[in-house]
């Protein structure tokens, strides 16, 4: 029986990427191939009352211009959050109400790039424009509670346990405060991008998706095709971050310009486009209050958030369901509200919820730290808990005061000085450690795998998945190498293949928990197969017995589920929508945690605050693919370090949109911001979830991250900053440390 | 370490289907409105096409382009060459990194006509033969120097040029003259780990 720890193997898909021969949807370049371009809408909000295309038809090496004219027939996808398929409700260009700037407004279809390019920006039109809103400080009637709003209660409804108010009001110590987080846009990368053809009849789309089953079932919809008739290609997203994790607005212009052009288009849409036309990390705003005995138990937390949502959609926020379950706090009080703002839909971007709360609590946990005048790593220490405060049913596993004590351990917290502004280099450069922690629930969805063993040798797995770059198919490598006693670099991985398997979306750090124990039971359903035709079959190479035998090949398929999910959730596999289950399983709840620890040092004169180091322990169960886990930690330090003091939407409230929409003025890490990051992992299974013990890891390790960088801002300088990103003016307020 | 002469990739073997496709590269244009039931209104003359010379990956192409044509879109749509990548299209984020007599340049900002004459080399045109990799591609892959993978092409790239250019003395200097290559997925370190490990088996 295969145990333990997994050793750390090469990335499988390294070797093509590193020779520019991984293939992404827009790699697709062939002598027939046609090109889209967006013209998009230059105001926020309002009607078309005019639309000009007659100079874009007109010009050199254009075939097709379509505008909300040219759409018959063609419905929207649905909400992803409403039974649907896509980020968002509305689909632009089937009808003339413009409802966010950057909405498409026509398609130019033309021989050459350069050819649509500029034919779209002869596409002119006037509008009727109507008032907007786009703040947090919005009018009454644009606020929406999720507590008792038509949204699944069981998920978004108040998270209550015991009687927060009333502890709080009676403890002893108090924190009350408040902190922003900006809208942000995950921009992963590739464009997004979409080539569409049709094949008799047949619809073929190849698209950089996490989600490739709803971009399947969102065009059936919009079309009104069969699903039979629609195949959607993702072999990989180059990144993807929540951007790409349902069906995208212009997927439809695409295939309707491919079908009434007989020919492949592939439409790119621009990076400043990306901007408007796909989801991106909602405004939201935290007030948290913390009441604790002098001992450090803290006795009372109130989480109350508002977060941006569309004027179309409700998108709602699930903070609460993470800070509730952090510490082990008996009366917690968690209430969350939708303000309606006049955008596109906003989504889920990398750790979407627990980013921005894991900001605000663990922040407060460090106002509460200093407040008690306690070790802020103590005060996490007594407030463990084995139990879920909110249903009163065990944890599967935490180990999260282990990732604190071996993360202090390896950044020598104990060095540390508890006063603010205590530590200071010789030039006067102030340096601050701060400490913080995340969660994130470990949830699952169904998985379809489909495995094939082949007497010449090759090995074929076929499974619900998506490879965004987190290195879902080393995993699966990993797992099926281990299981079958072969070398992974012999099996082939295929996700994001509708063609080959039912597709589920890929989130919410669920991937791995889900694909891996599908593989491994496709794995020993293979094993099964092969001892069928020779008993002594006992792993190894499976070509061997096939040959054997007389076999060309053997197939077997599964399906897994999450536990205590019922079997109906095989047809929402099969219909391309979401069907996962987490935190709250019938028998207990499952977690994922991390602990950070961060060294700021911030110049004395310009206030320029630089990152030298930060150490990440993580509790993600069981590792069964130690080099890419590693990857995903240090590019998740990075997120939390881009969040923290860089990346920001900037919104104009007069003309709506985001201003800064395009990567020099959207501001990312580069190489020269990134410090040394020092990962550890706990690797102990939690078998209770799944038989290998997976939780899952891409999220969790950038929960928290932002804040152990806003703590130890606080401790370099005193300052309690609660707006991110945390930038010089926020600093310059503060006099200078003094040189020693 | 010789940075002029480009030592990499001008022993690259061509791509294998390279005749093919840039027949299909110059036809393009001539195939205009052949879709049926697609009204084609009079339509202005296309751009004057304008003749271009360049090596790629050390074959010859004789080509003739739309002024308007980027280096990154030649290679990308009408050579087939898709290992650069187009991340942002102004130049941001050295995805479309390539090299041009053996310098890196962003080929989004670099029009097609600007490479008359020159020798260009592609992360396709690296390797010293189909079967091995240039020693940074094998770095990058011992250090794990890549997520999606997205804008590992134009990291390689401009990693092989900092090495030629001096500028990998430290991983300090290594960070700032790789920081016009953005990684969103974050994969720096490893990145900085293997532009170190394959310095100095670069060679002369």
């Amino acid at each position: 029986m295969p145990d333990g720890k997994y050793p750390s193997t090469p990335r499988v898909d390294a070797w093509d990427k590193v020779r520019g021969a991984a293939i992404y949807a827009a790699d697709d370049a062939r002598p027939r191939m046609l090109h889209g371009a967006l013209a998009v809408a230059a105001v926020n909000r309002g009607q078309i009352v005019s639309l000009d295309v007659e100079r874009a038809r007109a010009a050199p090496g254009v075939r097709l211009v379509l505008t909300h004219q040219d759409m018959q027939g063609v419905q929207s996808a649905g909400f992803l959050l409403g039974g649907g398929f896509a980020f968002q409700s509305f689909q632009p260009m089937l009808s003339p109400a413009i409802h966010y700037r950057g909405q498409p407004i026509a398609l130019v279809v033309a021989d050459t790039v350069e050819a649509a390019q500029h034919a779209a920006s002869l596409v002119a039109a006037t509008y009727a424009v109507e008032p907007f809103q786009l703040s947090l400080d919005a009018p009454a009637q644009d606020i929406v509670a999720q507590h008792g709003s038509p949204l699944p209660q069981a998920t978004y409804a108040d998270k209550v346990a015991g009687d927060a108010d009333g502890a709080y009001a009676a403890a002893a110590v108090k924190v009350d405060a408040t902190y922003l987080s900006p809208p942000q846009h995950p921009n992963p990368l590739e464009l997004l991008s979409t080539v569409a053809e049709w094949r008799d009849g047949t619809l073929i789309v190849k698209e950089g998706s996490q989600n490739s089953g709803a971009v399947r079932h969102g065009l059936a919809r919009q079309l009104g095709l069969d699903p039979a008739r629609v195949q959607v290609l993702s072999p990989q997203a180059g990144g993807a971050f929540g951007q790409k994790n349902s069906h995208q607005s212009h997927t439809v212009l695409a295939a309707v310009a491919a079908r009434r052009l007989d020919a492949p288009v592939k439409l790119v849409v621009s990076r400043s486009q990306g901007f408007h036309g796909a989801s991106f990390r909602p405004a939201s705003r935290h007030r948290v209050r913390l009441g604790a005995d002098r001992a450090g138990r803290i006795a009372a937390a109130i989480h109350e958030a508002d977060q941006q949502t569309s004027r179309h959609d409700l998108f709602p926020a699930s903070f609460t369901e993470m800070t509730a379950r952090l510490y082990g706090i008996r009366n917690f009080r968690g209430h969350e509200r939708m303000v309606r703002t006049d955008v596109q839909t906003p989504g889920y971007m990398r750790a979407p919820f627990e980013h921005p709360a894991g900001f605000a609590f663990e922040s407060a946990m460090d106002e509460l730290a200093y407040a008690l005048d306690m070790d802020p790593v103590a005060l996490r220490l007594a407030n463990d808990t084995t139990v879920d405060p909110l249903t009163g049913r065990p944890l599967s596993s935490r180990h999260l005061a282990e990732c604190l004590r071996r993360g202090a351990e390896r950044f020598g917290w104990a060095r540390r000085s508890m006063a603010p502004a205590s530590m200071v280099e010789r030039d006067g450069t102030a340096i601050g450690w701060g400490v913080a922690c995340g969660a994130h629930k470990a949830a699952a969805s169904p998985a379809a795998a489909r495995l094939e063993a082949f007497a010449d040798g090759r090995i074929r797995l076929a499974v619900a998945g998506h490879e965004m770059g987190q290195g879902i198919r080393t995993a699966l490598a990993n797992v099926l190498a281990r299981r079958l006693s072969v070398d992974p670099r012999t099996i082939e991985i295929i996700v994001g293949d509708t063609r080959a398997a039912d597709q589920h979306l890929t989130a919410g750090s669920w991937g791995t928990a889900s694909a891996t124990p599908a593989a491994d039971a496709a794995g020993e359903r293979l094993i099964q197969a092969l001892r069928s035709l020779d008993p002594g079959y006992s792993g190894g190479a499976p070509a061997e017995v096939l040959r054997r035998a007389g076999r060309a090949s053997v197939a077997v398929e599964v399906a897994t589920k999450a536990p205590g999910q019922p079997d109906a959730v095989f047809q929402r596999l099969q219909g391309g929508l979401p069907a996962v289950q987490g935190p709250e399983f019938p028998d207990f709840v499952s977690m994922s945690y991390a602990a950070h620890f961060a060294e700021v040092r911030v110049e004395p004169r310009t206030r320029r605050v630089r990152v030298p180091r930060i150490v990440t322990v993580v509790d993600c169960g069981r590792v069964v693919s130690p080099r890419t886990a590693e990857s995903q930690v240090r590019g998740a330090a990075i997120w939390g370090l881009g969040s923290a003091l860089r990346e920001i939407s900037e919104t104009d409230g007069r003309y709506g949109g985001f201003v800064n929409a395009d990567l020099a003025e959207y501001v990312v890490p580069v190489h020269a911001d990134v410090p040394e990051i020092d990962v550890g992992f706990i690797d102990e299974p939690d078998p209770r979830l799944n038989a290998l013990g997976v939780k899952g890891l891409g999220e969790v390790a950038m929960t928290g991250v932002a804040a152990a960088l806003a703590n130890a801002v606080h401790h370099a300088t005193g300052l309690r900053i609660r707006e991110l990103p945390i930038r010089l003016d926020q600093l310059l307020a503060a006099p200078a440390a003094r040189p020693t | 370490m010789s940075d002029a002469e480009g030592d990499c990739g001008t022993q690259g073997l061509p791509h294998p289907n390279r005749r093919e496709v840039i027949a299909a590269g110059i036809s393009l244009p001539v195939v205009a409105g052949v879709a049926s039931g697609i009204a084609q209104p009079a339509s202005t003359p296309a751009p004057e096409r304008i003749p271009l010379r360049v090596t790629i990956n050390d074959a010859p192409y004789e080509l003739s382009l739309d002024p308007r044509t980027s280096a990154l879109d030649m290679l990308r749509e009408q050579l087939s060459l898709t290992g650069a990548k187009k991340g942002c299209d102004h130049g941001q984020c050295g995805a479309c990194t390539i090299h041009v007599d053996g310098r890196r340049v962003v080929s989004c900002l670099t029009p097609a006509l600007q490479l008359e004459g020159r020798q260009v080399v592609t992360i396709e045109g690296l390797a010293p033969s189909s079967g091995e990799l240039h020693p940074m591609q094998q770095a990058f892959i011992d250090h794990d120097g890549l997520q999606c993978g997205y804008c590992t092409p134009g990291q390689i790239m401009s990693a092989v040029a900092c090495v030629r250019e001096g500028h990998a003395g430290s991983a300090d200097q290594i960070r700032e003259y790789m920081s016009g290559n953005l990684c969103r997925c974050g994969a720096y370190a490893g990145i900085v780990a293997a532009i170190q490990q394959a310095a100095p088996r670069m060679g002369g």
